[in-house]
């Protein structure tokens, strides 16, 4: 038998050597039933006797320092149970993405920053308690464009003003480089270079945060809306100096994370140090403008890139200049300083690159985690860019990608996120575990029906024109990420209960049901069969937040190993009843069987029988990290096919094909809808969604949902889903993440669509119907008319 | 300028019938419908994303219609009926949208799901046979940021016929 390369702690189990009879099934969701009835009771919708309710002053100035704050009247107000400012927290520390921040500061770095804290008995008397504590503001210059931040030098610290991690990543370049980039542009028979821009985005998840702590005098529990109980559990303790085993966080049902709720976030700190101010369970709930001001946004980045190329298409060079508003405080958690150029150096094949990312801090609103955090702005910059290389060397696009396809990657994922990992020189050819994205690059364009192409005739059209334009992309995330921290635990009960423990959130991606699908595979039952015990760190091992695409690839082979364990166990007590060795039993659809003999089979539950009751079976699994070689990583292509009305600046889009290389879906209804996800992301990253800001005072403007402008139903278009497979034996049964980036490459692909349309280049995102309008009337002004 | 008079308080009774039940109740004056229904009754299927009508997932029928139960005040739905997410479901028998929003994946973290059927509901009370295009425009004040959209609109075309062949 050959080796397994399963990624697990120990010896891998050998791979099942039989038709899968769960895993590649369309199953119907595990908790679908309790979210069409509205009996789902997410954080925000519980309720716990003597509950107090909780609300933070916000700043509203994105630099100011406090001279005076006078919370007594608030500190009066019958109802108010407690009241939290400066006075009464000094050397308070939050944790927030891991970075440790002054609770309750003198100077404030970030708009929205926590003034004070207030629990009351009801939130209208919380609510008027605010209004009545007395600040006096200090409004202090802000640092607000990335740019031209750069050009000065940061202005002096003011009182207890800090700027975490800024000695690690604020102002300083970031580079990979291979080669010769100078010898590359002189190899080059054509060279093009243009800057990109890309706005601030938000989550707009429809649930906000909200959250319920209580602590007991000896332990605290907290419903949280988190992506991952864990993450929660564990900052918790740390910013409130608890053991974690004084600590449990419990989620069952979250309503939308996209990144924002990646981390543990600062309102669950306040509510639990309210809750022990008060000895009553605290409730904290954001407004949708508290949503859009205090969580993280995506970065605003200006991206300039140059690329040479030869006649025949082949790339000689790529320099890359791309720079990112950080906000005000980072860790390596939530800001990645190298990835947007991990991109640039990794789609296409380029044998010299120098490619440098620069991260400058500012007094905008915070960044972090969002849906394809920096892929956004690498994927739409780089592909925007291949299209603009194929018009000036009169090539198809896809071609042009078919030309410089590459089947190994030189620089690793783990890579986009080290600061150590920059300046050094990646010239080595590693080859990728799996990589289909030729096979994605075909079905989407064949989707779309890209031979339509050469045939649209502007000149021909009225004043709708239509367009096809097509992006390729690659991820990094889909493969885990340091520290490579997943268990799993499975036990078989003697009354045949088979319990699977997982330390997960289910999101919306259906975490909960795909897991146990990877379980009743291994052990040879029904996916039904198997009970979950998820979404809360009582009696589950530890397991990493649902972000960056990481569960099905981190968390599947861990219960993989988890399942295999406990079935051989299983297999001994079988083998005296089946009379055969246990290496010579099988096990599928509830009956174990002799290989030799599928007729001669148990019932499952009556091997189960054989287990002495109240002694389960356990079976453990564990996740080891990714090896240096070979290198992993997910991809996919997108074509779009659209209208541009000439007259309205509007853009319709007709129809999305979209194909990824996920290594194999798991359940692929599942999958499809998590492709869909993406769509509706990148539809409003490249159209209309965007995060605008007072140029004075750097106050956002756009906190609420009609202002900043998410596609709806009427948006949306058909779109053709392509789930494709191929074998990686490094995860379980070959399934790489498939979440999060198929946002990914839909910007790129509208643009370049736009420009098949009515032949204007858009280099700034959004795209909307001024910018259009705009770019029509000054071609018209210069007496040209479109002729692609 | 904030006030610094201490809380209005105006009380008021209403009664009102929600899902088929009689319902009466003290309540503030100021207090949304989505708050009454949240608070008072302990209905939450029925979602606050944004309570100031714009995400859609706070929709209910009232009298028949959908309506965004955070912009309508409980003291306004005084005599009248309610129907939430809540109500759909009779004895125990899943509704044909709710069905088919399962069978179609037609969620994925479920927070406008209770919204997003309501609308759908209503437009089936008022149009057995809408086409695509109708249950799109139905929806288009219902925000569904997983972006179900393909799935949420075959869904309620799948129940539109099932209700009609019953």
């Amino acid at each position: 038998m050959v080796a397994s390369k399963l990624l697990v702690k120990g010896v891998p189990p050998p791979a099942l050597d039989r038709e899968l009879t769960v895993v590649g099934k369309p199953l119907n969701r595990r908790d679908a039933a309790e979210k069409v009835t509205g009996q789902a009771k997410y954080s925000g919708d519980i309720k716990l006797p003597n509950m107090l309710y909780g609300k933070i002053l916000h700043c509203p100035h994105p630099r100011a320092r406090i001279l005076k704050i006078d919370a007594s009247k608030a500190e009066a107000l019958p109802g108010v149970r407690a009241v939290l400012t400066q006075e009464n927290s000094k050397g308070w520390r939050t944790s927030w993405y891991k970075i440790p921040e002054i609770a309750f500061p003198e100077v404030f770095t970030h708009e929205g920053g926590e003034v004070a804290a207030v629990a009351a008995e009801d939130v209208t008397i919380a609510q008027k308690a605010l209004e009545l504590i007395d600040v006096e503001y200090e409004v202090l210059t802000p640092m607000l464009d990335a740019e031209e931040t750069l050009k000065a030098p940061p202005p002096p610290l003011v009182g207890d003003e800090e700027y975490p991690g800024r000695e690690i990543f604020d102002r300083k370049p970031f580079v990979i480089k291979r080669g010769d980039v100078e010898k590359g542009f002189q190899e080059a028979d054509v060279i093009v270079e243009e800057t990109y821009t890309t706005q601030v985005s938000h989550h707009g998840s429809i649930q906000t945060r909200a959250c319920i702590a209580s602590w007991d005098g000896e332990d605290l529990t907290v419903w949280d809306a988190i992506q991952g109980v864990w993450y929660s559990k564990l900052a918790l303790a740390d910013s409130l100096g608890l053991d974690p085993k004084n600590v449990r966080v419990i989620v069952k049902y979250l309503g939308g994370g996209f990144g924002s709720k990646a981390w543990s976030h600062r309102i669950t700190y306040y509510a639990a140090k309210l809750s022990m101010l008060t000895g009553r369970p605290v409730k904290m709930e954001r407004t949708r403008g508290e949503e859009f001001v205090n969580h993280s946004r995506r970065w605003n980045c200006r991206i300039e890139i140059k690329m040479g190329a030869k006649k025949d298409g082949t790339l000689t060079a790529i320099y890359q200049r791309a720079v990112a508003n950080m906000g005000a405080a980072a860790t390596g958690e939530n800001y990645y300083c190298m990835q947007i150029i991990w991109h640039t150096a990794n789609l296409h094949a380029c044998p010299n690159v120098y490619l440098e990312q620069i991260g400058v801090y500012t007094n905008r609103q915070i960044t972090g985690p969002t849906r394809s955090p920096l892929n956004m702005p690498a994927i739409f910059a780089l592909e925007s860019h291949m299209d603009r290389m194929a018009v000036e060397l009169g090539m198809d696009p896809f071609e042009l990608r078919m030309k410089n396809y590459t089947t190994y990657q030189t620089v690793g994922t783990d890579e986009s996120e080290d600061p150590s990992a920059s300046g050094k020189s990646y010239d080595t050819k590693i080859p990728y575990s799996s990589k289909i994205l030729d096979q994605c690059m075909k079905l989407a364009t064949d989707g779309i029906g890209w031979e339509k192409r050469k045939s649209l005739n502007p000149m021909a059209q009225g004043a709708v024109k239509r367009g096809i334009g097509m992006a390729s992309y690659i991820v990094l995330q889909g493969v885990g990420l340091h520290p490579y921290v997943a268990e799993a635990k499975v036990a078989i009960h003697n009354d045949g209960t088979i319990n699977l423990f997982v330390g997960i959130v289910d999101i919306g991606g259906g975490q909960q049901t795909i897991l146990p699908m990877i379980a009743a595979e291994e052990l040879g039952v029904g996916a039904n069969d198997v009970l979950v015990i998820y979404g809360d760190t009582k009696d589950t091992p530890y397991a990493p937040s649902c972000h960056a695409s990481r569960l099905t690839p981190e968390m599947g082979p861990a219960v993989v190993q988890a399942a295999a364990e406990a079935r051989q166990k299983l297999f001994g007590l079988a083998a005296p009843l089946l009379g055969v060795g246990v290496d010579e039993i099988r096990s599928k659809n509830g009956e174990l069987y002799a290989r030799s003999d599928p007729a001669h089979s148990i019932p499952f539950g009556v091997v189960c029988s054989k287990i002495t009751p109240g002694v389960p079976i356990f079976g453990q699994g564990s996740r080891a990290p990714n090896p240096k070689e070979p290198m992993m990583a997910t991809f996919g292509a997108q074509a779009v096919e659209l209208e541009v009305d000439t007259e309205t600046g509007g853009v319709r889009i007709l129809k999305i094909a979209a194909a990824q290389d996920f290594g194999k879906a798991i359940n692929p209804k599942l999958c499809t809808s998590q492709v869909y996800g993406g769509i509706e992301f990148g539809i409003g990253y490249a159209l209309t969604e965007e995060g605008l800001y007072d140029p004075k005072t750097g106050m956002l403007l756009t906190s609420n949902l009609h202002q900043y402008r998410m596609p709806t139903s009427v948006d949306f278009p058909p779109v053709d889903v392509s789930l494709t497979e191929v074998e990686d034996p490094y995860f379980a049964y070959s399934a790489k993440g498939a979440g999060e980036n198929t946002n990914a490459p839909t910007p790129a692909a509208i643009r370049n669509a736009i420009y098949n349309a009515i032949g204007i280049w858009f280099n700034d995102l959004p795209i909307t119907p001024d910018k259009i309008i705009k770019a029509i009337q000054e071609r018209r002004e210069k007496g040209e008319t479109h002729a692609v | 300028m904030p006030s610094r008079k201490n809380l209005p308080e105006s009380r008021k009774r209403i009664a009102l019938t929600v899902n088929g039940k009689k319902v009466e109740r003290d309540i503030d004056s100021r207090m949304t419908l989505a708050e009454f229904l949240r608070e008072e009754l302990d209905l939450t299927g029925t979602k606050v994303g944004c309570n100031r009508g714009e995400c859609g997932s706070c929709t209910v029928i009232l009298d028949g219609d959908p309506v965004l139960s955070c912009t309508v005040l409980g003291v306004e739905a005084s005599g009248r009926e309610v129907l939430t997410i809540e109500g759909l479901a009779s004895e125990g028998e899943l509704h044909p949208i709710q069905e088919a929003f399962i069978e179609h994946d037609a969620l994925q973290c479920g927070y406008c799901t209770p919204g997003m059927i309501m609308s759908i509901k209503a437009l089936l009370d008022r149009n057995a046979h809408p086409t695509e295009e109708d249950v799109r425009k139905s929806i288009d004040g219902n925000f569904c940021r997983c972006g179900s959209y393909p799935n949420i609109i075959k869904a309620a075309v799948v129940a539109s016929r099932k209700i009609n062949h019953k």
